[in-house]
């Protein structure tokens, strides 16, 4: 019942057509239609239950690993279908990255942590560890406050920086897209807003697909806004357009804060 | 707003009262019997070590530990049944640690539910329940009559392996379990293959539990008897060495040799000798527990780099 809606003049990183999900007998995600522009931020946003992490996560085959989950309808990066059964998943989760809820780092050092990615990718080499893990490091804001105690236990950072420390490891795989759900939901303001200014920096690079929960971080960080209500993805558009002029009367009950 | 809200009673009248002294009578039996039953365990377990440390502490020499047995004369060791029964652990361990961990690593991170899980389960616990002395006999008529090996260490291994398998495969299961989901999301989610993810992500994270659990097992099968006695024998192997490496070779361990001194010993102080065998396995399997917390908590650090 939506049209696709695609966003002129900008380069099309991933588009997603007929997309549903289901649980069993469950449909969590009924005919979803998007396009997402490269090198842009876009938040999903809706009430708890509505279907935006479920949607997230089809974008990078996340659904493989539940039990029970069944995908339908095309996802494509770059044009190829990301579902298409001669691709590996593996592969479309290299270059499509995740930052999860919760900060999920290794019970390993830092330094590990960041080089799990290149080293099971095949990088063995010293020096070029080291020059991703600190690469990494600073696009991940994290540098200054890691790059003495490199070799402790990733554990013993704050919730924030642990989250920055995801980021960073995501980074040093080099994806193309990077999904985010609710990745400031577990964090003080301060890390959140963290967080936030590093989402502004990495969208000159990589595109940026996010879970939110706050509106006011989807007006401050994001360039695109979708709402899901019930499963449905309802209207697709510009951030401002969504916030000021949302065409749908259900958008603009949930944005003046009338549901959830 | 209207309604009027009755006004509390007082705070002694709640506290004294007759329900409120019953209640708080009842709390201290039952804490009283908690605290006496867990009392009586430590207190058993105190009065054992102690009897046995009594009985057995005088015979526990240099030569009692690294001597040979005797057949009729006193003063004969017990060296090579404490090394048998350390060589069969050995073995056991061999046998049973990469299949035990392979099936738990299968059936925790690979197989959904479905028939093959349950069949694997079902197997598993049907097998953890069969007696040890079942196991041993069942030994003697593979290792032993069928295979001709006669009484081997190897005949006895494999019996202790049958054994335990489905318990080390429990534990490998368990510490896998005990793997938090979100790390296996975060290496999936990083590009990795399910087989890196458990080699590289789940194991690290799972060492702590799953080297307790070895250990705790190994400890089982030190102090096994029942199904070593018709597979390993009950008689050290007198060839050139007393500490004899060839698996085909019979080979009594400590746990046997104490069952078989108290039943047909005929030297003139099997009392004495059964008495330092106990205290020297109670130490060891003692031992096994301790090393495994202690091992199991250094290696957690070393790979987690945290406690």
């Amino acid at each position: 019942m939506v049209e696709p809606q695609f966003i002129p003049a900008l380069d099309e990183k991933m588009n997603v057509e007929g997309l549903n999900v289901f649980y069993g007998a469950f449909q969590a995600i009924k005919n979803a239609n998007i396009g997402v522009p490269d090198r842009r931020v876009m938040a999903l946003i809706g009430p708890s239950g509505c279907g935006k992490s479920t949607f997230l996560r089809a974008l990078n085959r996340m659904h493989d690993l539940t039990p029970g989950a069944r995908v339908e309808g095309s996802v494509t990066l770059d044009g190829t279908d990301i579902y298409a059964p001669e691709v590996d998943p593996v592969t479309v989760r290299h270059r499509i990255g995740m930052v999860f809820q919760r900060p999920n780092p290794f019970p390993k050092s830092i330094y590990e942590n960041v080089v799990y990615g290149p080293k099971i990718h095949g990088e063995n080499n010293k020096n070029r560890l080291l020059e991703i893990a600190e690469k990494s490091l600073r696009a991940a804001a994290l540098w200054d406050e890691a790059k003495d105690r490199l070799h402790r236990s990733a554990l013993d950072l704050s919730g924030g920086q642990q989250q920055r420390l995801c980021i960073a490891r995501v980074l040093a795989v080099e994806p193309e897209v990077i999904l985010m759900d609710e990745p400031a939901s577990a964090l003080d303001p301060i890390a959140t807003s963290k967080i936030e200014d590093l989402i502004g920096e990495l969208k000159k690079q990589y595109t940026v697909i996010i879970v939110t929960h706050s509106m006011q971080q989807a007006a401050r960080i994001s360039d695109f806004t979708a709402f899901f209500l019930l499963g449905e993805l309802l209207e697709v558009g510009t951030t401002s357009d969504i916030f000021t002029r949302p065409k749908d009367q259900r958008t603009e009950d949930y944005i003046t804060g009338r549901y959830g | 707003m209207a309604r009027a809200i009755a006004p509390p009673a007082p705070l002694s009248a709640r506290l004294s009262g007759d329900r409120a002294r019953s209640r708080r009578i009842v709390d201290r039996i039952a804490t009283g019997l908690l605290w006496t039953s867990a009392s009586t365990v430590v207190g058993l377990l105190l009065i054992f070590v102690g009897y046995l440390f009594v009985k057995g502490a005088g015979v526990v020499t240099w030569h009692f530990l690294t001597g040979s047995p005797s057949a009729s004369e006193a003063g004969g060791g017990v060296g090579p049944l404490i090394f048998n029964s350390f060589y069969i652990l050995f073995l056991t361990l061999l046998f049973t640690v990469p299949v035990a961990l392979c099936a738990g690593m299968y059936l925790q991170e690979y197989a959904g539910p479905g028939r093959f899980r349950d069949l694997v389960q079902f197997s598993a616990e049907s097998l953890a329940t069969v007696p040890s002395i079942v196991m041993g006999l069942f030994g003697l008529l593979i290792f032993v009559q069928t295979f001709h090996w006669h009484f081997t260490a190897l005949g006895g291994a494999l019996t202790l392996t049958l054994l335990n398998l489905p318990a080390m495969m429990r534990v490998t299961q368990e510490a896998l379990a005990g793997v938090p989901a979100t790390l296996r999301e975060a290496s999936m989610g990083l590009g990795a293959t399910k087989w890196q993810t458990v080699l590289r992500a789940i194991l690290p994270s799972a060492i702590g539990p799953l080297t307790t659990g070895v250990v705790l097992v190994a400890g089982r099968i030190f102090g096994e008897t029942a199904a070593l006695i018709f597979t390993a024998g009950a008689s050290v192997s007198y060839g050139k060495s007393a500490y004899d490496f060839n698996p085909f070779h019979t080979a009594e361990t400590l746990a046997v040799g104490l069952y078989q001194t108290h039943r047909e010993a005929l030297v003139p102080d099997a009392d004495a000798i059964g008495n330092g065998s106990a205290l020297v396995l109670l130490v060891m399997v003692l031992a096994f527990n301790v090393i495994a917390r202690v091992v199991g908590r250094r290696l957690t650090i070393h790979f987690t780099g945290k406690a």
